[in-house]
């Protein structure tokens, strides 16, 4: 037998409405670089799943290149706490 | 009325395109106010967020290069290599972007919790101790939401890409993974800001030949 009761005390594992997923899906979206250069027309949610996927993997490529670089520059200077500190201050 | 909220969201867009880290001003911002800490894209937009990770990523940059504590570091400092180290700065940005979250979000506890299981794998392996098994929690939570065999795939590929989201149900991945892009976005403007930094700085030390400490 089915309690509908169920429904209030969980967190919201089951019982999601496909709105709630589409518009979770439109935020998405929202995130994407492509949808800042269109207008916001709503792309299938697999495709947004699809972009969500490859951006991500970009993001984190770019990471790693900026590690690398970080790790040269790092290699090549020695930083006292006060050049940290300067070098703080530069960032802020 | 409408003229006047549509042109000061254009100028907020505006703001936030220019690569601007200043919080959204105007009426929009206030008039989200309570649910401005909620959305992931303006949260990670905030100067100050951006200048504590900023700070928090160079103290641990630093302790890469000197390799002191982490076995990571230490593990990498023995290659000798800028491979591993280029690695150890990823991880420790990485940690430094999980801290900055703090603790809301599945991401950044896993990425915390990865480190952590490491380090004592390490600390036990130099005590010589029987390794225990990291717990693991077997269950995988029913109801996904409704989806089909496409959407499930790309789903799980999703799951692989953030952290600790292998087995949340779809909506909260997919409310993970805007927090994580929004994240992510931050933490490459903050490394690209301190790369730039360095660059400069390491340029003007060398070509002026003494260690100048007047910034230009």
């Amino acid at each position: 037998m089915s309690s509908r009761r169920s429904r209030s005390r969980q967190s919201g594992s089951s019982r999601i409405t496909d709105e709630q997923i589409s518009d979770l899906v439109s935020k998405l979206q929202d995130l994407l670089p492509e949808a800042r250069l269109r207008s916001n027309d709503r792309m299938p949610s697999s495709r947004v799943l699809q972009e969500t996927c490859n951006y991500i993997r970009s993001l984190h490529r770019e990471v790693d290149d900026l590690s690398e670089r970080l790790s040269e520059l790092l290699a090549t200077s020695d930083m006292s706490s006060a050049q940290a500190a300067i070098i703080r201050s530069l960032l802020m | 009325m409408a003229s006047t909220s549509s042109q000061a969201e254009a100028a907020a867009v505006e703001e936030r395109e220019s690569g601007g880290k200043r919080k959204r001003g105007g009426a929009t911002g206030e008039a989200e106010g309570l649910g401005e800490e909620a959305q992931p894209s303006s949260k990670w937009r905030r100067r100050r967020v951006h200048e504590i990770y900023s700070s928090k990523l160079l103290d641990a940059i630093r302790l890469v290069r000197s390799g002191s504590g982490l076995p990571a570091s230490a593990a990498a400092a023995a290659a000798a290599d800028t491979q591993p180290r280029s690695r150890a700065v990823r991880e420790a940005a990485d940690r430094a972007l999980a801290v900055s979250a703090r603790g809301r979000t599945h991401w950044s506890r896993a990425i915390l919790a990865s480190h952590h299981r490491r380090l004592q794998a390490a600390r036990r392996a130099r005590l010589r101790e029987p390794a225990s098994p990291p717990p693991r929690r077997p269950t995988s939570p029913p109801g996904k939401g409704p989806k089909t065999p496409a959407l499930a795939r790309k789903a799980k590929v999703l799951g692989r890409l953030v952290p600790g989201c292998r087995r949340l149900p779809f909506p909260a991945l997919l409310a993970e993974a805007s927090d994580y892009i929004a994240a992510l976005e931050m933490q490459v403007r903050a490394m690209t800001a301190l790369a730039d930094v360095l660059s400069t700085v390491s340029a003007s030390t060398s070509s002026s030949g003494a260690a100048s400490s007047s910034p230009a």
